[in-house]
């Protein structure tokens, strides 16, 4: 293993550089989706090393193994099979005109059961036992996408978002090989069509390219022998099927080896080259702390997930400890995700979830990100790709009229926010991760000026604050 | 009426006033003045001008237009055998020729032809047809069938080779989203259903605008992946979208019309978009949609309607047009993701099918029909097989109507149509 490099060395709190109110938000922003003010206190409580062993500390489990109770309201697809074999007998002796309602049937149960898992996972995205588990499934989920304008089983939806809860944080080995097999992954990328003689490229080619190596780590042939590896991995409606008769039993040449692949062998091939762990690690730090890493960084990373036979948290627990992650290249140059943006403002606002979240869906949609219907297989570009001229208004006016479900009284401020300016301090700490110009400061001073020592004042402070540039960033 | 450019001077000088020592312009103006002193020959650039610059309206039929009920082949035995419940009698359609005419309620549309401002294509599609809603409109919005994962449009795409001024008010797309066809990988166009909905809605708004128009570093000072350079990006984008919203807000104040727009989002998005043209925008493309033609069954009723609200939109639009001296200037096209099967299905509607007419509607067009019907004996499963391909007709859009080489937009050279006057 080559030395650690030193910007992955923990970052150990100083005289000159403390573990502050800023940093620890900053660690809630990334390893979640933003801190709740209790949280906040907990994490500087804690210090940089305890914050991160305990927002790891969750089990490798479903949401339904954690506790069975905690699961979407799927009542609306409860009576329809979801095996083939099943659903094909209700459609048999049955003229078009009944085959059609029927499948008008399923579509409306499959819709309305969408809407409901979709709605619990934002629930448990802003209120959840575990941040950083749901910020790890989202990120799995932006990785392996799969979109309900495709796959429209709601229960293979739903089946393949407690995998990449389960999975977030345990073997990224075990996670591919689940992934390979999981059904609405099959469909997605049309594996299921994928058959011997004439096989489908499109899950052996993204496996490669978005999945594990990156373009440029692998040929086109390596392609095609790759896509009749996988050819006859099926499902059977929910599960997983090996269907043999359709499987290509011949040999194959496949990134410099040759012999009788399957899709694990496959796999296993591609998790010892080099460039595997070196592409998920690039992946992983650009998206919790900064683009564009330093090679040796990705290096050293790449190394600790190797060294740990692909395991995920030894490399979460470097990466969220390491002076990198406390840069100043790091902090606050993150455009807010719109999913970041209502599930933060919820969260640094302590608000309730809207009684229905599925309301969120419309300010998501113009935004550019509902979760579960990712454009692409690419998933979200992000970056400057969420603000232009068009969503920016709307991520205003979500931000200040979720602002404005509850206002906060003057007790729930510090303390010591007494004097306007210090009221405005108080709230811009809380909402904004940085220091504000001071004519900035002044606009907002005047602003609950005019409205003094109430809660309306507060309030249209708040969603100044939310309605600015600065708030746009974490 | 408003001039463009005095409101950005005024602008600027109000918020230099205002604030001191800013430093923010607005991308656009700052990139049209770098693209105008840049010399890079490949990026034809067109200074927009609100006044005379050519226009083109994009109109899209959401959910699979059934073509045949909108240009009908009137005078083919096989269609009225196969459409016994929903065809078209003969003596209703306004005959264009010996073969085909417009469905009954497009009388605006027949006129419009008529008078040489119409012209019909018939048969427009491409190889290998998808009949999956989002698949085949993310082909013909992004003009490349060939490619899985596409993330521009081919009107994006004329943006980026164009108008390097990057200035969002260069397209701009009535409705919630901006729709593939659009996005460019440099230009985002701007997008919103209704012009007042385009605003910061929240309390105190002058605090807010003054929020967002200050910086306090110079961005010089700023390099990529700093805070500084990610605020600097935000403020300019904020100061882009405030602009064009003050604009937006401030024209439809001041339009009047004497046109009778048809009620809906449809004709309100005409109407809109007439008020921009007369408010002398400098954008090139506009987009508005017609949605509702998924008609699976009892197609018949729904059809006649979205064909009379399209039709009353298109004459208001025009009327307009020609009462603002502004209809020498605009070109109107529809489309739609692909039209429907030859046959009726047993619920008196039809299923997804492949090729279908296009219109295009302007003083320069010079065609009335515009290539080969397809035949309705010799069908592929079913389904039409396209005689034109959808790219000749950008292609002839981009190149005799917007002055753009349409092969660095469309992928490869397609034959242009004889249909537009160069």
């Amino acid at each position: 293993m080559s030395a650690l490099h030193p910007l992955l060395e923990p970052y150990e709190p100083g005289s000159h550089d403390p573990f502050d109110r800023l940093k620890a938000a900053h660690l809630l922003n990334r390893a979640g989706f933003g801190g709740t003010p209790a949280e906040v206190e907990k994490v500087l409580k804690l210090g940089p090393a305890g914050a991160v062993d305990w927002l790891l500390d969750f089990p490798d489990a479903s949401a339904e193994e954690r506790n069975a109770a905690d699961v979407p309201n799927l009542s609306a697809i409860a009576d329809i099979p979801s095996n083939f074999r099943e659903l094909r007998q209700q459609l048999t002796n049955k003229t078009p005109e009944q085959r059609r309602q029927l499948q008008m049937k399923l579509n409306m149960a499959n819709r309305d059961a969408f809407m409901a898992t979709w709605g619990w996972w934002l629930k448990r995205m802003a209120h959840g036992p575990f941040q950083l588990q749901e910020k790890l499934a989202f990120f799995w989920h932006g990785h392996f996408t799969t979109s309900f304008r495709d796959e429209r089983m709601t229960l293979l939806m739903w089946e393949q978002n407690e995998l990449l809860r389960k999975m977030a944080a345990g073997s990224f080995r075990e996670l591919v090989h689940a992934i390979s097999r999981d059904p609405a992954m099959l469909d997605y990328l049309n594996n299921n069509q994928n058959r011997k003689g004439h096989p489908n490229e499109n899950y052996a080619r993204e496996l490669m390219e978005l999945f594990t190596l990156g373009i440029g780590n692998y040929s086109e042939d390596d392609v095609k022998q790759a896509a009749r590896a996988f050819t006859g991995w099926m499902h059977d409606g929910d599960k997983y099927i090996f269907n043999a008769r359709q499987h290509d039993f011949a040999s194959k040449n496949f990134l410099g080896h040759t012999g009788n692949f399957n899709g694990d062998d496959v796999i296993e091939i591609i998790l010892a080259n080099p460039a595997c762990a070196r592409f998920i690690s690039s992946e992983l730090f650009e998206y919790f702390v900064h683009p564009g890493p330093q090679p040796q960084v990705v290096e050293a990373l790449a190394d600790i997930l190797r060294g740990g036979n692909y395991q995920l948290r030894p490399l979460l627990q470097a990466m969220f400890r390491s002076r990198a992650f406390y840069n100043s290249q790091a902090i606050g140059i993150q455009i807010k995700s719109p999913v970041q943006l209502v599930i933060g403002t919820i969260r640094m606002l302590d608000l309730p979830m809207p009684p229905q979240p599925q309301a969120l869906m419309g300010p998501l949609q113009l935004m550019g990100q509902v979760p579960m219907m990712p454009p692409n297989v690419k998933g979200w570009p992000g970056g400057h790709s969420w603000v232009n001229a068009s969503t920016i208004f709307v991520r205003y006016n979500t931000a200040t009229r979720l602002a404005s479900l509850r206002t906060l009284s003057l007790g729930e401020l510090p303390e010591e926010s007494k004097t306007p300016e210090e009221i405005v301090d108080a709230l811009v700490a809380r909402l904004i991760q940085r220091p504000l110009s001071a004519d900035k400061r002044q606009v907002l001073v005047d602003g609950y000026k005019s409205r003094p020592r109430s809660e309306q004042g507060i309030r249209e402070v708040i969603q100044l604050i939310v309605s600015m540039p600065e708030y746009q960033l974490c | 009426m408003l001039d463009h450019l005095s409101t950005r001077r005024v602008f600027l000088q109000r918020g230099m006033t205002l604030l001191a020592a800013t430093s923010t312009i607005p991308t656009f103006l700052d990139q049209t003045v770098l693209a105008v002193a840049g010399h890079d020959d490949e990026l034809r650039v067109q200074p927009p001008s609100g006044k005379d610059g050519k226009i083109l309206v994009v109109v899209q039929f959401s959910g699979g237009n059934d073509g045949l009920s909108m240009v009908i082949p009137y005078a083919d035995d096989s269609y009225h055998r196969v459409r016994s419940q929903i065809g078209h009698d003969a003596s209703t359609v306004h005959k264009l020729n010996d073969y085909i005419g417009l469905h009954p309620n497009l009388g605006p549309v027949a006129d419009m032809i008529q008078k040489g401002m119409a012209a019909v294509v018939q048969g427009v599609g491409y190889p290998n047809p998808n009949r999956s809603h989002f698949r085949s409109m993310d082909i013909w919005q992004s003009a490349r069938p060939e490619q899985q994962v596409e993330t521009s449009g081919w009107l994006g795409r004329y943006f980026d080779n164009t108008c390097c001024g990057c200035d969002p008010q260069v397209g701009m797309s009535i409705g919630q989203q901006l729709p593939l066809a659009m996005q460019g990988d440099r230009v985002m166009p701007l997008a919103f259903e209704r012009p007042e909905a385009f605003r910061y809605n929240g309390p105190d708004k002058e605090r807010h605008q003054k929020l967002n128009s200050a910086v306090a570093q110079p961005p010089s000072a700023a390099s990529a992946g700093t805070p500084e350079a990610e605020l600097d990006f935000l403020h300019r984008t904020a100061m882009d979208a405030q602009l064009s919203s003050d604009k937006i807000l401030q024209i439809m104040r001041e339009f009047h019309s004497d046109s009778q727009y048809p009620p809906g989002e449809f004709g309100q998005g005409l109407r809109t978009i007439a008020a921009m043209i007369r408010g002398e925008m400098p954008t090139r493309v506009y987009y508005v949609s017609l949605g509702g033609f998924d008609t699976h069954a009892n197609q018949r009723g729904r059809h006649d309607q979205l064909m009379k609200q399209f039709a009353d939109g298109v004459k208001a639009f025009w009327k307009d047009m020609q009462d603002q001296r502004n209809d020498q200037r605009v070109l109107m096209m529809t489309f739609s993701e692909f039209g429907r099967r030859v046959a009726q299905n047993a619920s008196a509607g039809t299923d997804h099918g492949t090729a279908a007419p296009m219109f295009l509607f302007g003083s320069s067009i010079k065609a009335e029909v515009v290539g080969r019907h397809p035949s309705l004996a010799d069908l592929d499963q079913g389904d039409l097989k396209f005689t034109t391909d959808f790219r000749s007709v950008y292609a002839s859009i981009l190149q005799n109507w917007l002055d753009a080489p349409s092969k660095p937009i469309l992928g490869s050279q397609f034959p242009t149509l004889p249909i537009i006057n160069a």
